[in-house]
């Protein structure tokens, strides 16, 4: 069954059921993916998945379900269930299907991700064939990635609103694996497009990374002057992205609350989400609401200018929302997130940046932020790795330390920012992005 | 699920332009999960997910490809694009699908997805309000209570046929305390390869309480000193540390490949003699069991380290033909989206001979982590790290004022080492594992250990 006619069989079976207002919001993925080991393609996949969420107005309450199933029997049925679930929702969120922005942003002709299995499979037999190629030190377990996704979405209401858009992402990895003096380490990390000079760098950086961190060594514990890599900044971004919410906000999760128009970081500091960010290939003109997406600095200058809003959250506020309700999934209710969520980039170069520290760490490996960072507390506690910075040069390879804080200090004690912001891949439909970050006093804990 | 004569056609179709071995996998799950806030029943994500793996072998490279579309022609059209992508001419190989009986060790009293929603809403709020009244600082509380009901069918080309049901149910809660614009957090959450009979042995209530009590305790709590020193990890999800700092070296995924630092070690001492180490799918009920892993093999109890000698490895098919040893029924997936590769199921540091009570006494100056949060590792290097969610200070043997904001890491191979007093009082925990075959329910346990020395991670 294809999507329309999906769409006439749900929207008949919600005017049986005596629905007034309902909505499906349609999403269909398409990726595949190679992976090398040794000189061959060692697992090749392929993955289509489309599934259907239906929500509906009952008394007031929004009620949803979703399947991917499209068979007649599963419309009726989806309904049904949507119907019944609305009955123990409790909150007193205004339930709203949108009726439609006045104006939706052109999605600019982008670099879409349409590699066949082919080019997929050459990019990373490429990338694993020059990897080996590029150094002694490299042994087996050496692995290249190349992958590609692509993601539809639809939205219909019954108040006619009809949305499509598309979004696609390719990426490749390569993970050198070196041994070099009875010691065994990896680099690599997993690059966003199959630009071919990109591409070329890949394997040298990797193996670069690697050998780096051959004979990387303990430090004392203290407080240090730091340079986080963008990469790390922007995970770090990303583990405290929630206390952006307007809704965590309001339910007392995140302690933003009450905070807008005030001075919350450093001068230096500008946060900014845009959902257009040119020459992505994960533009987005809607969220999963269909409320029209825009550009907005989220902090300018230090000062906390808005949170983000779905439709609920924003209503209670008694405000318009921001267009940032989206759907993780076909599945998933809808959540608040950005869409491409940076830190703006200062006006130093890396090298300005680590003159300016003088003396520190440059951290250039954060771990285990999933379960060290606490986005209600805004406490972190981090595995880290990178290297000494000794009268603004790179030094030794350093490892086995912890840095922690709190964001929410963290964000007041940044010096200063480089220009290079550095993008990642999408997590989930959001980009994270920061340039390299100096923060001064933080906490480690070493030997 | 998919008829008999419908498999047989796709294996074929799959192996028509090479292979030698070749797997369906079809998954129907039910979920419904509902969601908890501000004193209120906020969301319920029900959900029905249904498609198909298909998989194809040629010696130790594989080729997979998943669909939602459960058509006839859907299945095939996924079954010929795993032979395009092999490609490697014709495998003469004739399939005869036999059924296996699947015996279920498992049985489900209450079916949780098709329970009643008010009954489900009762119990979670029970739990969500036994937390607020906890304390008046309390000043939120999320919950959720979740049910997935996980019907699988494996059918392969060495005629294999058998399908399976899984049933699992959770139920967490998280606590805010607040003072001063400051917050602190404590969560709990149980879960069972149950139905809603889980809360017979399992109280709601008290759930409610142990999140809030940890808020408050972390409210009431300074910050950990940072630094080495010794440190006592307690029962039940403590067991976290050896699911991160060994568990996952020890998967098939990582040492078929050469990219753990337990390659090679067989029969070797890796770890302080009084470390037996278990990983077993079989117990009833329990949150990581199956009946049967995600090829179709029923899952055993696995000792991987007994009196400190590395005994074993968790091996699925890939990895039983990279390292040429058995499968031990580990194989596992978040859905038929992902390719299946070895993890872990219920996996523990069995009670050793040290007394509880003899632990705390020899510590003179360390860390006492009642309750962890997550973690992960680098299986290449061992170094892993997790985090302290409720921490004491314990000097000269007594356990003294809470702790918060520690996190612990090291090195596997060091810490196996290091483990040098082992308690008698063993428990699990509930955990989703993230890997590459996506996030799934791993139960982790222990009794209380002592670690001799570890970088605690504080400011």
């Amino acid at each position: 069954m294809d999507f329309n006619s999906v769409k006439e069989y749900l929207f008949d079976a919600a005017r049986q059921a005596g629905l007034d207002e309902y909505e499906v919001y349609f999403m269909e993925s398409d990726g595949i993916s190679a992976e090398t080991l040794k000189d061959e393609i060692s697992s090749f996949s392929s993955a289509v998945s489309g599934g259907i969420c239906f929500r509906c107005i009952v008394d007031g309450k929004i009620g949803s379900a979703a399947t991917e199933l499209f068979t007649k029997e599963e419309m009726a049925e989806l309904v049904e269930r949507a119907k019944n679930n609305a009955k123990y929702i409790e909150n007193d969120d205004r339930a709203i299907i949108y009726k439609g922005s006045s104006k939706y942003a052109e999605i600019s002709p982008i670099n879409m991700a349409t590699s066949d299995a082919a080019e997929i499979k050459s990019v990373a037999l490429d990338l694993i064939k020059k990897t080996y190629e590029q150094s002694e030190y490299i042994t087996d377990g050496t692995q290249t990635y190349a992958v590609q996704e692509k993601t539809k979405m639809i939205l219909a209401n019954s108040h006619g609103l009809y949305l499509e858009s598309e979004v696609g992402v390719s990426g490749a990895l390569v993970q050198a694996v070196v041994a070099k003096d009875g010691e065994s380490q990896y680099g690599g990390d997993l690059e966003t497009g199959f630009d071919k000079e990109k591409l070329e760098k890949l394997p040298r950086e990797a193996i670069d990374e690697a050998l780096s961190k051959i004979g990387a060594k303990e430090i004392p514990s203290g407080r240090y002057d730091i340079i986080f890599d963008g990469k790390q900044m922007r995970a770090l971004l990303s583990a405290f992205c929630s206390v952006f919410s307007g809704r965590n906000a309001y339910l007392g999760l995140s302690l933003l609350k009450g905070k807008e128009g005030e001075k919350i970081a450093a001068e230096c500091l500008t946060l900014i989400d845009d959902p257009m960010y040119p020459t992505s290939p994960m533009q987005t003109a809607f969220d999963g609401e269909g409320v029209a997406t825009y550009k907005k600095n989220v902090i300018e200058n230090g000062v906390l200018k808005t949170l983000l809003y779905d439709l609920a959250s924003a209503d209670k506020e008694g405000r318009e929302s921001t267009g940032n309700g989206q759907r993780a999934s076909y599945s998933s209710t809808v959540s608040i997130s950005p869409f491409h969520f940076y830190i703006e980039g200062g006006e130093q170069s890396d090298d300005e940046l680590f003159a300016k520290l003088g003396n520190g760490i440059y951290i250039t490996e954060l771990k285990g932020l999933h379960a060290g960072a606490n986005a209600v507390t805004g406490d972190f506690s981090i595995e880290s790795a990178g290297f000494e910075i000794k009268n603004g040069k790179i030094g030794s390879a350093i490892k086995s330390f912890t840095v922690a804080g709190n964001f929410f200090e963290l964000i007041k004690n940044i010096e200063s920012l480089s220009s290079n912001v550095k993008f990642g891949f999408p997590a989930g439909f959001t980009v994270f992005g920061a340039p390299n970050t100096l923060v001064r006093g933080c906490s480690v804990a070493g030997t | 699920m998919i008829k008999q004569e419908l498999l047989s056609e796709v294996l074929y179709a799959a192996l028509s332009r090479g292979g030698d071995f070749a797997e369906i996998f079809c998954e129907h799950t039910r979920s419904n999960v509902l969601s908890f806030v501000d004193g209120k029943i906020d969301k319920i994500n029900d959900n029905v997910l249904s498609g198909v793996g298909i998989r194809v072998f040629l010696g130790e490279r594989t080729v997979y490809a998943s669909t939602s579309d459960i058509s006839r022609e859907g299945l095939l059209s996924c079954a010929y694009s795993v032979a395009d992508a092999l490609s490697e001419g014709k495998a003469p190989i004739s399939i005869c699908l036999t059924r296996k009986k699947v015996i279920d060790m498992h049985p489900v009293k209450i079916n949780p997805v098709s329970a009643d929603i008010s009954q489900k809403s009762d119990i979670l709020k029970s739990a969500c309000f036994a937390a607020k009244e906890y304390h008046p600082l309390i000043s939120q509380v999320t919950g959720s209570l979740a049910a997935v009901k996980h019907d699988i069918l494996v059918a392969n080309s060495e005629g294999l046929l058998c399908e399976d049901s899984h049933t699992r149910t959770r139920i967490a809660v998280g606590a805010v305390a607040s003072e001063n614009g400051e917050n602190q957090s404590g969560s709990a959450s149980p879960g069972r390869g149950m139905g809603l009979e889980m809360f017979d042995l399992i109280s709601p209530v008290e759930t409610g309480r142990r999140a809030a009590e940890q808020a408050m305790v972390n409210l009431r709590a300074s910050y950990c000193e940072a630094g080495q020193m010794t440190v006592a990890i307690e029962n039940g999800f403590g067991g976290v540390i050896f699911h991160e700092a060994c568990g996952h070296s020890l998967e098939a995924t990582q040492v078929g490949v050469g990219m753990s630092e337990m390659c090679g070690k067989l029969g070797q001492k890796i770890a302080n003699e009084k470390i037996t180490a278990i990983d077993d799918g079989t117990i009833a009920g329990a949150w990581g069991s199956t009946n049967i892993d995600d090829e179709g093999n029923p899952t055993q109890r696995n000792v991987l380290i007994e009196n400190g000698v590395l005994k074993g490895y968790m091996v699925d098919r890939l990895g039983s033909r990279r390292m040429g040893m058995a499968m031990t029924g580990n194989s596992r997936r978040q859905s038929y989206a992902y390719e299946p590769t070895s993890r872990m199921t219920n996996t523990f540091i069995d009670n050793g001979p040290d007394k509880n009570e003899d632990i705390i006494a020899s510590i003179e100056y360390g860390l006492y982590a009642k309750q962890m949060g997550g973690g992960s590792v680098n299986p290449l290097t061992g170094a892993f790290n997790f985090a302290v969610t409720e921490g004491y200070m314990v000097r000269n043997g007594k356990i003294c004022e809470a702790v918060r904001g520690a996190s612990l890491i090291g090195t596997g191979s060091k810490i196996l080492q290091d483990i040098d007093m082992v308690g008698q009082n063993l428990a699990t925990g509930q955990g989703m594992c993230g890997s590459s075959s996506g996030s799934i329910p791993t139960d982790v346990g222990q009794p209380l250990i002592r670690v001799k020395k570890i970088t605690v991670g504080g400011r």
